[in-house]
């Protein structure tokens, strides 16, 4: 099925961006001499080819990845520097690296100014394309009429901002990552992410699900459907070492967290290893509301916990676009 | 799609094709068509059932599709110019209207193009669902769409809902339906948005059930698919109506309609709508909204008890604690779900901020150690340390030392238990640290609040406060300020009110009152430019919302210039506070202290008993108002006193209190009494914060 969209991501380059990105191809095998040779259109290849994105994810796992002078986190810069809007998605996708292995390390005083100029380049590129706007939703009221239904009661009062909610504050420059704006910069950057989710690969999002259950260090495999009383201790150790990383979760960051992890779950792609991925994040992410014992936070991780739980029973339902089958097909 | 085994099995069930009061088996076309003719197959259609050639080749492409061989579909409505037939059924310029005169001619003529528009529409929209099956999603598309083109132009009027032909709009409704599936499916986004606000804005007669499928499936991709959508058209728009200007808002006023569509009756009870409500708005953080969708659900939908934990979660989130509280203890009465954990943890953590409940959380906190057993286990440590906090508080408000100090040692017992669970909960590390501090436990404190500083990252502001406050109330005023320093520089501009204002206590406590006037004055030239960079008009609440408070700083100052006995000054200052809150138990309380060191002892007594009616529990007031009768001589010992011991019972480390009482015990001539409380509040003086810990949390 994702034919049609890679199609549609292959068909269009001009000249220039297709140089832009074999410049970028280059300086990256340069960084990564291993990595495949480019195919007709790099910019795609460095968004798509698995083989490429495992090189470059685990050369951004390593123990010393992320200082100022990380050559992959100064190819990341650059590449989103480029402007082009294909490479500037190419860096979009290793977001979930950046910002997961970044939030995990930031309390081991290491070096991470590599992965701050990343996060500050999509910072400040999503100010740009804001003008610094916050980001608003003004909650309707069924006792005005809209486009979509009417009402009786014709509103008597004008009062539209009643329940007006922002869901991102507005946007001022930084320069720097200061550790009280670390949560709001990252969570800037992940509603970037977010606005361009579409395009990506399905690896980049299970990547970031694997990290959701990291930054919530909670095990949520209690709250999934199956049995889970015969796992051996071996797995559970297992999973013990593998919830270490867990980071502060405010709700400015956990908000795109959501809205990411709702669209794997839900969004138009189905895709079986990424809904499992981010069903096992939610079950982490709401163990880990319960334990910061935030309301917010265990309505929206509840509500998509059961939503997933749905989603499986739903895929049942009868289709109702089908004609109904009849013995006596009549004119 | 369709599970295929059944499909199967309703394939080989068809037995007849009928058509003009005549019937046939079908086994012999079916024979003719596994060989491949087509044209034999369609020729005995015609002769048995006397058709024309469309209406042979309209049932045999069903057949086909039917019996699951949607290539042959294909090939059978392949040799249907299916555009012409479409062409044919449009009314042509000169058909105006029907007049009232040619009624009944015009009746017959509606229900013939009407079969006839069936018949044509009907095999364009096979034909696209065969496509579908192939994963040809966009041909499939673009033959749906051609469907409802048709459909648009065959009747121009809308479909007449008196008259229609049930078939006809069966096969409308679906491929309403069916398109934004297939262009979600191909991948074509902005197409299936066009889609889904063309079914659901435009007129097609469709029935309840299909019109809330498609809007539930249109809520949902609005708000999982990461497709922006944009507001709709402005053709689409009424003068007056809400129009959603992005998706959020389009899929909570669709959801929203689908749950009144739901209570209206109009449509079963689907629990996925209320989810998707749910995400949306705790999304937003409108959860008193969400409150009323839920208020509003019928009885028998929910539990009730899930209703009132939903409810409670929903208050709480926007600061409704009482509310919250309120459902709490409905849902977790012995008759409901006393063992509810999360209902359990919600209410205890409500309790745990305020003394007069903490008691009552002390039990619910109780609850959720003895039930977390098995699968819950996990959730241990978060009672262990929400019962430390209910503990904490209740001591605040105890009124026996014994018992006072007992609690205390037992919050610390169960918060160090919690952080055996916990190690790694910064939230937990925080906690230790302001309950060490609160219990002068300094060094303990110190250490906590560098692991949280570290835990952290540095992030939460919180962290360097409690640092800095603990190195000031060890007297280290000047690594106290280095902290300060250190947290301005991780913080914005707009944050640093507070840091800022702890900084000038620090300049204060140090004697560096020009210093800490220069803080001050920068304070002020960051509410001006707050000001001017939010715009002047703004509401209560967002004053409120302010990260730099103009009136905690003004406050401050006045605060300053009463330390250096400038009462012009600290007038000026007041007047300006005065202005942004009215009553204030703070304010009111530098009046006092204002009036007293001017010697206008009414006054100040004046000040003094406003700010207790003002914040009954204020324990500086109560000491100056005992210190005033302290000095009236020995009428005014035995008030003196009883207000001193009560302050003491709100804050038992309060030195001023102390020293106070000390004096009334020696005037009326307890002289040991007297000694024991001044040496409380000497070895209080060292130990005293520049601000009390509980301002942090």
């Amino acid at each position: 099925m994702s034919n049609s969209a890679s199609a549609a991501a292959v068909a269009p380059s001009t000249s220039s961006s297709v140089s832009k990105a074999q410049t970028a191809y280059q300086s990256l095998s340069s960084i990564i001499p291993s990595i495949p040779a480019p195919s007709q259109n790099p910019a795609f290849s460095l968004l798509h080819d698995s083989e490429i994105s495992s090189q470059v994810s685990a050369y951004l796992r390593q123990p010393d990845s992320g200082a100022g002078d990380d050559n992959l986190c100064r190819w990341l810069y650059d590449t989103f520097q480029t402007t082009d809007p294909d490479l500037q998605l190419v860096v979009i996708r290793f977001l979930p690296i950046v910002a997961g292995v970044y939030l995990c390390r930031v309390t081991l005083r290491k070096p991470l100014a590599g992965f701050e100029a990343v996060l500050l380049a999509l910072y400040a590129h999503e100010t740009a394309s804001r003008a610094g706007n916050s980001l608003t939703v003004n909650v309707p009221d069924l006792s005005h009429p809209s486009v979509y239904h009417e009402s009786k009661a014709p509103a008597k009062n004008n009062a539209t901002d009643l329940n007006l909610a922002v869901i991102s504050p507005s946007l001022e420059p930084h320069g720097t990552v200061r550790s009280t704006r670390r949560p709001r910069i990252v969570s800037v950057a992940l509603e970037l992410y977010y606005s361009k989710i579409w395009q990506m690969p399905a690896a980049s999002k299970i990547e970031f699900c694997e990290f959701c259950e990291a930054w919530a260090g909670q095990d949520g495999e209690i709250y999934s459907e199956g049995e889970n009383g015969d796992r051996t201790k071996e797995e559970k150790e297992k999973e013990k070492a593998g919830k270490e990383g867990r980071v502060p979760l405010p709700w400015e960051l956990l908000q795109p967290v959501l809205r990411i992890l709702g669209h794997c779950l839900m969004g138009t792609k189905k895709n079986e290893e990424l809904f499992e991925a981010a069903s096992s994040a939610c079950r982490s992410l709401y163990a880990r509301s319960l334990h910061d014992i935030n309301p917010n936070a265990i309505l929206a991780t509840g509500s998509l916990l059961r939503l997933s739980k749905l989603a499986v029973i739903a895929e049942k339902e009868i289709d109702h676009t089908e004609i109904a089958m009849n013995t006596v097909i009549s004119l | 799609m369709v599970d295929s085994g059944d499909q199967e099995g309703e394939h080989t069930s068809v037995r007849e094709l009928c058509a003009n009061g005549a019937c046939m088996k079908t086994t012999e076309v079916e024979a003719k068509l596994d060989e491949g003719n087509i044209q034999e197959a369609e020729s005995s259609l015609r002769e048995g059932l006397s058709l024309n050639f469309e209406e042979a080749r309209a049932l045999l492409g069903r057949l086909e599709y039917q019996r699951g061989n949607v290539e042959g579909a294909l090939r059978v409505f392949d040799g249907i110019d299916l555009q012409a037939a479409i062409q044919r059924l449009q009314p042509s310029v000169s058909e105006k209207p029907p007049s009232k005169k040619g009624r009944s001619r015009s009746d017959t003529q509606i229900s013939v193009s009407q079969h006839a528009a069936s018949l044509v529409l009907e095999a364009i929209y096979l034909k696209a669902k065969s496509l579908q099956k192939l994963g040809r999603l966009t041909d499939a598309a673009n033959e749906c769409k051609s469907v409802l083109d048709a459909v648009e132009r065959i009747f121009q009027q809308g479909i007449p809902d008196v008259q229609v032909d049930n078939r006809l709009q069966e096969t409308v409704s679906q491929a309403v339906e069916l398109l934004p599936e297939l262009w979600t499916q191909a991948g074509c986004y902005q197409d299936a948005i066009s889609a889904y606000r063309r079914a659901l804005l435009s007129q097609w007669n469709l029935d309840n059930d299909c019109c809330a499928r498609i809007q539930k499936r249109f809520a949902v991709f609005l708000l999982h698919g990461g497709v922006d959508a944009g507001p709709p058209s402005l053709a689409s728009q009424v003068d007056g109506s809400y129009v959603p200007k992005n998706n959020l808002e389009e899929a909570i006023l669709l959801l929203m309609i689908l749950m009144r569509k739901y209570h209206l009756g109009k449509i079963k009870w689907d629990p996925a709508v209320m989810e998707h409500l749910m995400f949306a708005l705790s999304l937003c953080s409108q959860t008193s909204v969400l409150a009323k969708q839920l208020e509003e659900v019928m009885p028998g939908v929910f539990l009730r008890f899930d209703r009132w934990n939903a409810l409670a979660l929903c208050y709480s989130a926007v600061g409704q604690d009482d509310t919250a509280l309120n459902l709490l203890r409905k849902s977790l009465h012995k008759h409901e779900r006393p063992d509810d954990l999360m209902a359990l943890l919600l209410a205890a953590k409500i309790c745990s901020e305020d003394c007069h409940l903490a008691a009552e959380g002390v039990g619910y906190a109780q609850r959720v150690i003895r039930n977390v057993q098995g699968k819950d286990e996990h959730l241990k440590g978060v009672g262990l340390r929400i019962l430390g906090l209910c503990l904490g508080k209740q001591a605040k408000v105890c009124s026996s030392d014994y018992e006072r100090s007992r609690l205390q040692s037992e919050a610390l017992k169960c918060l160090d238990g919690a952080i055996v669970f916990e190690h790694n909960n910064p939230d937990l590390i925080f906690d230790l640290g302001v309950q060490y501090a609160e219990q002068r436990n300094l060094t303990a404190a110190m250490r906590y609040a560098k692991q949280f500083i570290d835990a952290t990252g540095g992030s939460l502001l919180k962290g360097w406060r409690l640092l800095a406050l603990v190195l000031s109330a060890q007297q280290r005023f000047a690594e106290a300020e280095v902290v300060t320093d250190a947290a301005l520089d991780e913080t914005t501009k707009w944050e640093q009110g507070p840091i800022l204002r702890l900084k000038a206590k620090l300049k204060i406590a140090q004697s560096l009152h020009t210093d800490a006037i220069e803080t001050f004055r920068y304070l002020l030239a960051l509410v001006q430019a707050q000001r001017k960079s939010f715009g002047p008009l703004r509401s209560l609440s967002q004053i409120e919302d302010d990260k730099v408070n103009e009136f905690e700083v003004w406050h401050g100052l006045a605060n300053l210039y009463s330390s250096l006995s400038h009462w012009k000054d600290v007038e000026i200052c007041l007047g300006k506070a005065r202005e942004l809150k009215k009553y204030s138990a703070e304010m009111l309380h530098t009046e006092g202290v204002m009036y007293e060191g001017r010697g206008q002892i009414q006054e100040a007594l004046h000040a003094y008993l406003n700010a207790l009616l003002v914040e009954p529990s204020n324990v500086t007031c109560k000491i100056l108002v005992g210190a005033l009768f302290a000095k009236m001589g020995p009428k005014g010992l035995p008030v003196a006193r009883s207000l001193l011991s009560d302050a003491l019972r709100l804050e038992p480390t309060n030195r001023k209190a102390w020293y106070y009482l000390g004096v009334v015990h020696r005037d009326d001539g307890r002289v040991a009494d007297a000694a024991d409380c001044f040496q409380a509040a000497s070895m209080l003086e060292e130990s005293d914060p520049v601000e009390s810990f509980s301002s942090i949390v």
